[in-house]
């Protein structure tokens, strides 16, 4: 706001009282809402850790199953016992919110089967390929818990950084300015006042 | 066609025809023998690379085979292909050259490879796999052969594939497919196959027949206890186990089958001890044994070591040539477990416990 372009009218100081108040209340709900997500972002970061340690560590041991089925079984075996298992996980997703952030909440169903019931028949299989799809399902478990919290945390991260830049526009732009116009009004209301009191001065004199 | 009509009518019937010829077939299994990859050869192998291990099976009986899909594949899809090619290859080859009882046997042994092969196109029908992706997965070393099997695969939908198997033995069992009981399917196919063992098996009194007969029942024990480990684990109810059992083992009967049943996991467990097999799987057992991979290596390693152990007796018998079918299927996965093994960055430890040198 140019301080040249401000009325320096009582209405203008009122309406300047008014939204300085609005901006000072707005200022100290977005810095609660700022904190608010900060905390929510730390408990959600812990999380995203294990979660991503889960993951890598799941990666790791359904790689090494795969790998010995492929070994034991051959690859031929493990392609087609897969192509026994048609149904593709379901998945659902929907929205919940986190102090104003709308994060997603990933529902699955139909990843773990129990052994039998995986589609293939026990007799012709073996437990290389039972572990190597029992590590294949925990994995897809991980992985849709890990994009539920990853997708949780970036959505987070972005409102914080938002929040922050609405925090400091306010604190350090808006309200100064604000008061400064404020302030010029009042002090050029005194000047006329002023102004005003030596005029009539002068014509009592007069 | 003609290969068709050849497989139905053995098929059909259950009685082989012709004079055996064991002294012929015993002198080219021993020559064939003498072709497997020496014992020495597998530690040498572990310390190569996929393109070393190529290099290397090209200078055995695998030459051919490797040449011939070098166009089609590469790395460690080339060294398993080949592989299995040979083995197709050289079953058939025992089931061609073979006459009388042996061929008789030999075919219905080799049965496993016929079922395998029938899952795999069923399979690959039910998921909408094209002709290709189900032909790169058949082995024919069977009775059925590639060109029949790839017929099947081409085949537009599984109903067709079972109206081409009418009139073969597999036929009662496939009409009950409504692609909704693939895995009863699956399982009543190979029931189908240990059964029909079990009945050629039965058939003779002779000395070697009763080893082949030994062997056979010892491969239904561990077929029984992988069977048995597996459901226990994945806490299957009692009465979904009782249809997937095999009848005919050597140490686990009926009987005592039904009474391990009911049993908990680690009661289970506690009542192997008093079998053969214990001492092999005592190390790998356990109720906090999260992974059952090394139980069933360990039953395969007691299962091998025991048919080795009669593989010398009575050389002009199905003997010495059931002896070269389990030396060679071996040898293929020893091969194969060190080239997959290679390629999935699997430590040492994990390859050698594998394999069944």
């Amino acid at each position: 706001m140019d301080i040249n372009d401000v009325k320096p009218t009582r209405s203008e100081l009122i309406e300047l009282k008014k939204k300085i108040k609005l901006s000072e209340s707005g200022h100290k709900l977005l810095k609660m809402k700022r904190d608010g997500l900060i905390l929510e972002f730390f408990a959600i970061l812990n999380k995203a850790k294990n979660v991503r340690a889960e993951l890598d560590a799941s990666f790791k041991e359904a790689s090494e199953k795969i790998g010995i089925a492929k070994s034991v079984e051959g690859t031929i075996t493990v392609k087609s016992t897969a192509f026994s298992l048609k149904d593709a996980p379901q998945i659902e997703v929907e929205s919940i919110n986190v102090m104003g952030v709308v994060v997603p909440k990933i529902e699955s169903s139909s990843v773990r089967k129990p052994m039998n019931k995986r589609g293939y028949g026990v007799l012709g299989t073996s437990s290389y390929i039972d572990e190597a799809a029992d590590s294949y399902e925990i994995l897809v478990e991980k992985i849709i818990l890990a994009a539920e919290i990853e997708t949780t945390m970036k959505r987070l991260l972005d409102d914080i950084e938002k929040t922050k830049r609405r925090v400091n526009a306010l604190e350090f732009k808006v309200i100064p300015e604000l008061t400064a116009a404020m302030v010029f009004i009042q002090l050029r209301l005194e000047e006329m006042e002023r102004e005003n009191t030596f005029r009539l001065k002068r014509i009592k004199k007069a | 066609m003609r290969l068709l009509q050849k497989f139905r009518n053995i098929g059909k019937s259950s009685q082989y025809k012709g004079s055996s010829n064991y002294a012929y077939l015993a002198t080219r299994v021993r020559a064939m023998k003498s072709k497997l990859v020496p014992k020495e050869t597998y530690p040498r192998l572990m310390n190569m690379g996929i393109s070393e291990i190529t290099r290397l099976i090209e200078e055995t009986e695998y030459k051919q085979d490797i040449d011939k899909l070098a166009r089609t594949y590469s790395g460690v899809d080339l060294i398993e292909h080949g592989l299995n090619r040979n083995l197709a290859e050289t079953f058939t080859k025992l089931i061609k050259i073979s006459e009388g009882e042996p061929n008789y046997l030999i075919i219905e042994y080799l049965k496993n490879y016929d079922i395998w092969n029938i899952k795999t196109i069923l399979r690959g029908k039910y998921y909408n796999a094209s002709q290709n992706e189900i032909k790169e997965d058949l082995v024919s070393a069977g009775q059925l052969s590639y060109t029949f099997l790839s017929e099947l695969a081409g085949k537009e939908s599984y109903s067709e594939v079972i109206s081409a198997l009418e009139g073969t033995e597999y036929y009662p069992i496939l009409i009950g497919y409504d692609e909704t009981n693939l895995s009863d399917i699956e399982n009543n196919l190979d029931k189908m196959y240990y059964n029909g063992l079990f009945n050629v098996i039965g058939e003779s009194k002779s000395k070697d027949r009763k080893l082949f007969a030994k062997f056979i029942r010892t491969e239904i024990d561990i077929k029984n206890i992988n069977t048995l480990f597996r459901l226990k684990k994945a806490g299957v109810k009692q009465d979904e186990i009782v249809d997937l059992i095999i009848d005919g083992g050597l140490e686990l009967s009926t009987n005592s089958i039904q009474g391990l049943l009911p049993l908990s996991y680690d009661d289970f467990i506690q009542a192997l001890n008093k079998y053969s097999f214990w001492d092999s799987i005592s190390d790998a057992v356990g109720s906090d044994t999260d992974s059952l991979i090394n139980v069933e290596t360990q039953l395969k390693k007691h299962s091998l070591k025991s048919a080795s152990s009669f593989s010398h007796v009575y050389p002009l018998s199905i003997v010495p040539i059931m002896d070269y079918i389990i030396s060679k299927r071996n040898e293929v996965n020893n091969l194969r477990i060190i080239a997959r093994g290679k390629a999935a960055n699997l430590s040492d430890e994990i390859i050698m416990n594998q394999l069944v040198i």
